[in-house]
């Protein structure tokens, strides 16, 4: 039975009020939730991704030693604000070469396939819109549509240097699907189940019982998926479909204004997404190491924290890692995932497994310590 | 599978639908707020100043294909190992460890000689596979 | 109702999607119209309470097959992917010899008999909609069958994958001439 935000809110005494009013239309009531859950996820998400191109521009000029913006607003925070507004007053560009509905589809597209994925993201024990039984398979299979958006919009501007990003980018983007996936069977094979729930339920206590430390390969596993994951967000060192300095602004060279912003926002939004999910399969997710003796909604409040902070770490380091490293070739981009990704992917697969059938699912932690 | 499962279903067409909304409204405000002066070289494709020759839809190397491929093959194994990986745990607590682990392990060996075949004969290289290719197809 | 919203938008966008590939005269335009008609499939599934397989459809049919397919066609790269064909009835007589006609009509008269018996056998059976609460999700149910029953076919496609892998290598070296 797949857990919603409704199923959930459901316990609740003041929700049975609510209730009462759709007698018989259940499915009313549940579309209607789900709407207004819906658009705070968005909103929130939005202004993560916006903050967030804001946070790298902030961070690239404190690694950079400059000073970064500061013009709008405290510390020029509401930076993105402007750049939002100053994208909607753009003047719509279009090659006349281009192929018109591809040309709108390609945005739309990787909206559409981010915006899919929020719907399994486990915010917290009880904040996740629906806890789908193949919840982790669901956003590998939904965010290939990103990969395709970035091939179509390379495709649909007939210009060289779009069409060059767009190919890098969408071989790219499915070569490095594989070690990713692999890296998340692992998870599964440990977990016993693929949805978020049964994932960080069975990571609670102590980060020792996160599936990080589980065991070695599990360890390895979060490196291979959080490369792959960085390859897979086209974010530096990967950052090979838009390298600006050789396909001037690839895959997005010909879109101007809201298109542009569009294409942004759903990147930035990604790599929110991929942080959260590194977060949710290997760093414990929203669970308190701790006990703690509150009530149901402070102590979501609470867990809602935790898994925004770790997620937010996470994005820290992804923008970190892009200022630090230079930007690979498309031949060594290949052979990394190749040639080194897979093949330690699976092999982390195969130790996962051997793991759980010798030390009988035990953690490294269990087996050192005893017990719980 | 009763009705109520179905609902699990619905944030994910909500999401999509407010995806599209999202689109296309902004798509309308740029329409009312942007300035409308279009110009034939303004909507010539970006070529850093030249005057672009010929249509970007060119023939493209086969590697982007062959890694398309490999990709599909193995996209087909990871949706076949994801749901015995599911019941991993599960068979082991019911004491079918070292069964599930054969069978797994068995799966994932064939996946593994499939790499090392590519990786010997040079598919997987991205710049010399034209001539490492030659050189074995002897 | 939801299930009945789900089935309507999937079903259009399958039916839609299908009768826009047959009907675009634009190559890159058809894949897309094929990639609707998929995911449209894949919401069929997912009305069945089949939600692995609906999500296993995207994962390889939207992620992978038409991506390959945008591929090869870029492969063939050419001036332009637009047919400058005029009608389908003026082009048919080139399409093919008295062999290709014939075979193609054998295969077609095959699948029409298969699908009449496919039908008629649903049709006639009362499906009930019960399932056995033996397992907690499709997902374990997968899994079980794939172990216990269908241990052998398991293992046996992984052979077949790595027969199509290794067919897929070949195929796309150069050969020496």
């Amino acid at each position: 039975m797949n857990q919603t935000i409704v199923s959930y809110l459901a316990q609740y005494e003041f929700f049975d009020h609510i209730a009462a009013l759709f007698k018989g239309n259940e499915s009313l009531l549940a579309f209607l939730v789900f709407l207004l859950v819906a658009l705070i996820i968005v909103g929130l998400c939005a202004t993560i991704g916006g903050l967030g191109t804001y946070a790298e521009r902030k961070i690239s000029a404190d690694i950079q030693q400059r000073l970064g913006p500061n013009r709008v607003g405290p510390y020029g925070i509401l930076q993105f604000l402007a750049d939002g507004v100053k994208m909607m007053t753009k003047e719509d560009i279009m090659p006349f070469t281009a192929d018109k509905m591809l040309f709108y589809l390609a945005p739309m597209l990787a909206l559409v396939g981010v915006f899919a994925t929020l719907a399994v993201l486990p915010f917290s024990s009880g904040f996740m819109m629906t806890n789908l039984n193949v919840g982790v398979f669901y956003l590998i299979a939904i965010s290939s549509l990103v990969g395709l958006a970035v091939f179509l919009g390379g495709y649909a501007s007939n210009s060289k240097w779009s069409m060059l990003g767009g190919m890098r980018g969408a071989s790219q983007i499915i070569s490095y699907e594989i070690p990713v996936t692999i890296s998340i069977l692992a998870i599964t094979v440990l977990a016993g189940g693929m949805s978020f729930g049964t994932i960080v339920g069975m990571q609670k206590g102590l980060p020792i019982n996160w599936f990080i430390f589980h065991n070695p390969f599990a360890f390895l596993a979060f490196f291979v998926f959080f490369t792959g994951a960085l390859a897979e967000t086209n974010r530096a060192p990967f950052d090979l479909p838009e390298a600006e300095s050789e396909l001037v602004s690839g895959y997005h060279t010909e879109y101007t204004g809201m298109r542009f912003g569009f294409f942004a926002l759903a990147e930035y939004i990604e790599v929110f997404v991929v942080c959260g999910v590194a977060a949710a399969l290997f760093l414990g997710g929203s669970n308190l190491p701790f006990t703690l003796e509150m009530d149901n909604i402070p102590l979501q409040l609470v867990e809602f924290s935790i898994f925004m902070s770790k997620t937010l770490l996470l994005y820290y380091v992804v923008i970190w890692i892009r200022w630090t490293f230079p930007r690979l070739r498309v031949d060594q981009l290949m052979s990394i995932c190749w040639k080194y990704l897979t093949p330690i992917a699976i092999f982390n697969l195969m130790g996962c497994a051997i793991w759980l059938v010798v030390f009988n699912g035990k953690s490294m932690a269990e087996l050192m310590f005893g017990g719980h | 599978m009763t009705p109520a499962n179905f609902d699990g279903l619905m944030p994910i067409v909500i999401l999509m639908g407010i995806a599209v909304a999202l689109f296309w409204g902004g798509h309308f405000v740029s329409v009312i707020l942007a300035p409308k002066k279009p110009s034939h070289l303004k909507s010539t494709p970006y070529e850093c100043g030249e005057q672009p020759v010929g249509s970007a839809w060119s023939m493209f190397n086969v590697r982007f294909y062959v890694v398309g491929l490999i990709f599909i093959i193995f996209d087909v194994e990871s949706v076949l190992m994801f749901p015995v990986a599911a019941i991993f745990r599960e068979l082991n607590d019911m004491g079918h460890g070292g069964y599930a682990l054969i069978i797994f392990l068995s799966f994932i060996s064939v996946l593994i000689e499939g790499i090392a075949y590519c990786w010997s004969k040079g598919d997987l290289d991205w710049v010399k596979s034209y001539q490492v290719s030659l050189k074995n197809n002897k | 109702m939801f299930l009945q919203i789900l089935f309507a938008l999937s079903a259009l966008l399958t039916v839609g999607g299908a009768i826009c590939v047959l009907l675009t005269k634009n190559l890159m335009h058809s894949c897309i119209f094929l990639l609707a008609s998929l995911i449209g499939i894949a919401g069929l599934y997912a009305t069945l309470g089949a939600d692995f397989v609906a999500v296993a459809q995207i994962m390889i049919y939207v992620g992978g097959v038409v991506i390959l397919m945008l591929f090869a066609v870029m492969l063939t790269g050419g001036k332009d992917f637009v047919s400058r064909a005029q009608n389908l009835l003026g082009l048919a007589p080139t399409m093919g010899n008295m062999w290709t006609y014939g075979a193609g009509l054998l295969v077609g008269l095959v699948f029409l008999l298969t699908n009449f018996k496919l039908l008629s056998s649903v049709l006639n059976s009362h499906p009930t909609r019960t399932f056995t609460n033996e397992f907690p999700s499709t997902v374990n149910r997968l899994g079980h069958l794939l172990v216990k029953d269908h241990v052998l076919a398991f293992e046996i496609s992984s052979v077949l994958l790595l027969g199509a892998l290794v067919g897929a290598a070949i195929i796309a070296r150069p050969r020496k001439q």
